[in-house]
């Protein structure tokens, strides 16, 4: 699953788009998905000039989009956001060429949040764990 | 019914880290949320866990969960009538 089927899923569009493909989606219970870098990733220009590397917050951002695809319902034009950034721990960096495999499972939900786990690895390798809080719709009455 | 209150007292001060507070600080009538002791949706998330691995309630229910989180007297009485032990 790709292209079109992403873009109708999630709001997110060039140069922000960190989800390239999905390779398993079963909502509510799981998804793995990649995330191709090239050396034209916008910023690869300055992080760094001279030794290019993604910055770890685009690590959660991978994380949190595809975490987009553990609903069922397509997010465009929803009020969604990332809530909370729990237990982040970055193990490796990823450079361009790199073929990131993006899982994600949801952990807890509740009034409009759901808390996933998700891993960042490539080769193998782990890069990134984290807990994230994903906010998906209007949540309790008089609560931020 | 009052040990239940101030065990859920102290559950909620440990679990959503409101450092500085002692259970005879949380007024058992004063809303939760917002105005009161002002936790927000993201405390709502670490309550529903904390009361499930604390006092083995689950809460499926979100309508009833929102009623339940009044207050602390409404949780209490909510956690007493779903606690099986």
């Amino acid at each position: 699953m790709n292209g079109e089927a992403i873009t109708a899923q999630i709001p997110h569009r060039y140069p922000f788009l960190l989800v390239d493909r999905l390779l398993e989606r079963e909502p509510g219970v799981r998804v793995v998905a990649e995330k191709l870098l090239t050396i034209n990733e916008p910023y690869f220009q300055g992080h760094f000039a001279e030794r290019p590397l993604l910055p770890g917050v685009l690590m959660l951002e991978m994380l949190a989009q595809a975490g987009g695809f553990l609903e069922s319902e397509p997010l465009l034009g929803k009020p969604i956001f990332l809530a909370q950034v729990l237990d982040a721990r970055f193990k490796g960096a990823a450079f361009p060429g790199d073929k990131l495999r993006l899982e994600v499972s949801p952990d807890a939900s509740f009034g409009g949040l759901m808390r996933i786990k998700g891993i960042v690895s490539c080769d193998g390798r782990v890069l990134c764990t984290a807990k994230l809080l994903l906010k998906n719709s209007v949540g309790p009455k008089g609560s931020a | 019914m009052s040990d239940l209150k101030t065990e859920l007292k102290t559950m909620i001060i440990e679990r959503l880290k409101l450092e500085g507070m002692t259970p005879d600080q949380i007024d058992d009538k004063a809303p939760l949320f917002g105005e009161g002791l002002g936790l927000d949706s993201i405390d709502a998330l670490e309550l529903v866990l904390g009361i499930e691995q604390h006092f083995g309630v689950k809460i499926e229910d979100e309508a009833a969960g929102l009623q339940a989180f009044k207050n602390v007297e409404s949780l209490t009485a909510f956690i007493a009538e779903h606690r099986t032990a």
